[in-house]
């Protein structure tokens, strides 16, 4: 009787024991996050959440920012908009913002919650919204590399760079969503006012058997380069189409997290990855720190990891501006004019502005396979472009 | 042209390969194998599995993932499939739409959602191959050729003389008498799941090596029911010209006219035939009736 008494008295004592340093435990930043982890565009996303997730563990085992831990909820939205409007309802309760790394059919639900509930909303790993443009919706802001009608001027800048002042030919390789179709539109009118000929863009079913004639249709139509910004399927698919059919022009694409592997597959010098963030083959420190703290933490190759680092960096630095306590409106502020320093992931500081919440200049690289050295090089260094 | 035609047969032997499995389960069970198109998915994965565990011999990967993909359609029909004997067909169709779900989830897990090419582990290269005509084809678009005609045969032979083959198509057509006739009609259904995934698994093993591998690749399989019905969903020799068909359509569909109709032609011609001829080019009247 006595042992059960005992037994019941240590029990009471460690539930007061746990509940105290429960009430001791400094309060946490909440973050809410709706990203697709799974699904059949997740390849694109998951990598984002695996680097918040393995950026805040290092926060958090350091003690945190400004003393208080950050709590990420994670909702898997598997890239479809009603998953993402029950995550983005669910998350806002008590969050004092909201990521999304999904893809864009998610945005307008997610964005209307955020919107509904004044939260600020981060976009990271999706393409950029235009609310993050100039002028900036006061709510929204953005991280992610790639950004429409920015990466078309560069990528065309490129091929007229390249070309040496000769007239060249330049089609389009769009997938059959709205985003990449608008982008390659604009692309395409883009070139014709920098005095290129164009081909009409070609636009590619994502779930297309067989990309050749699609690419026939441009070799065809005596494409000099073809320039594609859609998802990565398509974008690498019509290039291996094209070179399979003995097409002899030059290709630039978007690079996304897969285009460091897929360059050193095809050892194709006449293809080109444009890109806002650094390829690891550079072996930057901050390569390696990332390397080494995503080991064993994820599923993807580290270099997967680089558009989640820089996004979980301006958040970071957004709570470090905005103190404690920190409310939504603070932390919005505290992203208004944040600047920070990318360590090279990045041609240069992401800075934001009350107006503009994508950052005031972005920097692209372009790099592709050099047969001599049987290596990735960088075709020049980096450019930049101001944001207005 | 050339190109258009040359494109077009090797698009029609991915269908075919695909579509086979369609039928032949169809056939043997009346059962409508909804999961085909994730059996291709993961006959890529068993290459690449295979290939990476033996980088550099693909004399021991290929064959190895072929017979894990015909191990497959016997385990599937095994744990799923014969327990659904006597209950209604439209519970094993379900039940086929699950195990694809699962399939694709089981994937994710084992293998990541990443982008992957055996070809790589695999040590070979696939150059281009130039045709009369100017045409271009890659190495394993003619292997794909090479296997959809070298599969057909196979079948065709198979079904039309060896004893084995006779039986399966007695099974198909009347499974209690053949029963009767002491014919392990089990036996002949697990044969016909194994040829299905074999067939949907050497167009995954051969498609990855050529473009890419990656869990949604399923899709595919869509694509192919389309096929199947239009060939008559009974008809293994009806499978070729309905494939030569849908992949004709759909490659002068992004040639000649707006390349977004190629996403959806093979279910135009799937409903054009619908029309026309509900059971399909080859099948039968009674077939369709009895479904």
């Amino acid at each position: 009787m006595r042992g059960r008494i005992l037994i019941g008295a240590a029990g009471v004592l460690g539930l007061v024991a746990a509940h105290t340093a429960r009430a001791q435990a400094p309060e946490p930043y909440r973050i809410g996050m709706t990203v697709a982890i799974t699904g059949p565009f997740s390849a694109g996303y998951a990598p984002t959440y695996e680097a918040y997730r393995t950026y805040f563990k290092r926060i958090n085992d350091a003690g945190g920012i400004n003393g208080h831990p950050v709590a990420i909820t994670y909702e898997d939205d598997r890239g479809e908009p009603q998953r993402a409007a029950a995550a983005a309802k669910k998350l806002t309760d008590g969050a004092l913002l909201l990521i999304n790394a999904s893809i864009s059919p998610t945005y307008k639900p997610v964005m209307t919650e955020a919107e509904a509930t004044k939260t600020p909303l981060l976009f990271g790993g999706g393409v950029c919204p235009r609310e993050a443009f100039p002028p900036a919706t006061p709510l929204i802001f953005c991280t992610t590399s790639f950004g429409s009608k920015w990466d078309s001027r560069m990528a065309l800048g490129f091929i007229k760079e390249q070309s040496a002042g000769k007239k060249v030919k330049v089609g389009f390789a769009a997938q059959d969503i709205p985003l990449s179709r608008v982008e390659l539109e604009f692309a395409e009118q883009h070139a014709k006012e920098l005095g290129m000929d164009t081909i009409p863009v070609v636009v590619v079913p994502g779930s297309a058997a067989d990309f050749t004639p699609f690419a026939q249709n441009l070799k065809e139509a005596g494409a000099d380069w073809v320039f594609s910004w859609a998802p990565w399927g398509v974008e690498i698919g019509v290039f291996e189409a094209l070179n399979r059919i003995g097409w002899k022009g030059s290709y630039i694409l978007y690079g996304h997290q897969p285009a460091q592997d897929e360059l050193t597959r095809l050892k194709a010098p006449n293809l080109h990855a444009l890109t806002g963030n650094a390829m690891f083959i550079e072996n930057l420190p901050i390569h390696a720190e990332i390397t080494n703290l995503v080991k064993g933490q994820t599923n993807h190759p580290a270099h997967y990891m680089a558009e989640g680092w820089t996004s979980a960096m301006v958040l970071d630095a957004g709570l470090r501006k905005c103190g404690w306590p920190c409310s939504r409106e603070k932390l919005a502020q505290a992203l208004s004019s944040v600047s920070v320093d990318t360590k090279g992931l990045r041609g240069g500081p992401i800075e934001m502005t009350a107006d503009n919440h994508y950052r005031k200049a972005t920097y692209y690289k372009v790099y592709r396979w050099d047969t001599a050295r049987s290596a990735i090089v960088s075709v020049g260094g980096w450019s930049k472009l101001d944001i207005k | 042209m050339a190109q258009a035609l040359a494109t077009t047969v090797v698009v029609a032997s991915l269908y075919a390969l695909l579509a086979a499995g369609y039928v032949l389960v169809y056939r043997a069970s009346r059962v409508l194998n909804l999961a085909q198109g994730d059996l291709l998915t993961l006959g890529g994965y068993f290459l690449f599995a295979t290939a990476a565990t033996f980088p550099g011999a693909p004399a021991l990967a290929l064959p190895l993932a072929a017979a894990l993909s015909a191990l497959t359609g016997v385990l599937v029909y095994v744990a799923l499939m014969r327990p659904m004997a006597g209950h209604p067909i439209f519970a094993a169709v379900l039940v086929t739409v699950t195990l694809g779900i699962l399939l694709r989830a089981a994937i994710v897990f084992v293998f990541t959602d990443r982008t992957r090419h055996p070809l790589q582990q695999l040590g070979l290269t696939n150059p281009p191959r130039p045709l009369v005509g100017g045409a271009v084809v890659s190495t394993f678009d003619l292997v794909m050729v090479g296997a959809a005609v070298v599969l057909f045969a196979a079948l065709l032979v198979f079904l039309k003389v060896s004893p084995l083959g006779i039986r399966m198509r007695a099974a198909g057509e009347r499974a209690l008498l053949a029963s009767q006739r002491g014919i392990n009609f089990h036996g002949v259904f697990a044969l016909s799941w194994a040829l299905a995934a074999f067939a949907g698994g050497l167009a995954g093993m051969i498609y990855s090596s050529n473009v890419r591998l990656e869990p949604s690749l399923g899709i595919l399989g869509l694509r192919a029911f389309a096929v199947a019905l239009v060939g008559g969903l009974d008809s293994l020799g009806g499978v070729i010209p309905a494939a030569l068909l849908v992949a004709a359509v759909e490659v002068a569909s992004v040639r000649y006219g707006n390349a977004l109709l190629s996403d959806v032609s093979p279910f135009v011609c799937l409903l054009v035939m619908l029309l026309i001829r509900p059971w399909g080019m080859f099948g039968t009247k009674e077939e369709l009736e009895r479904v």
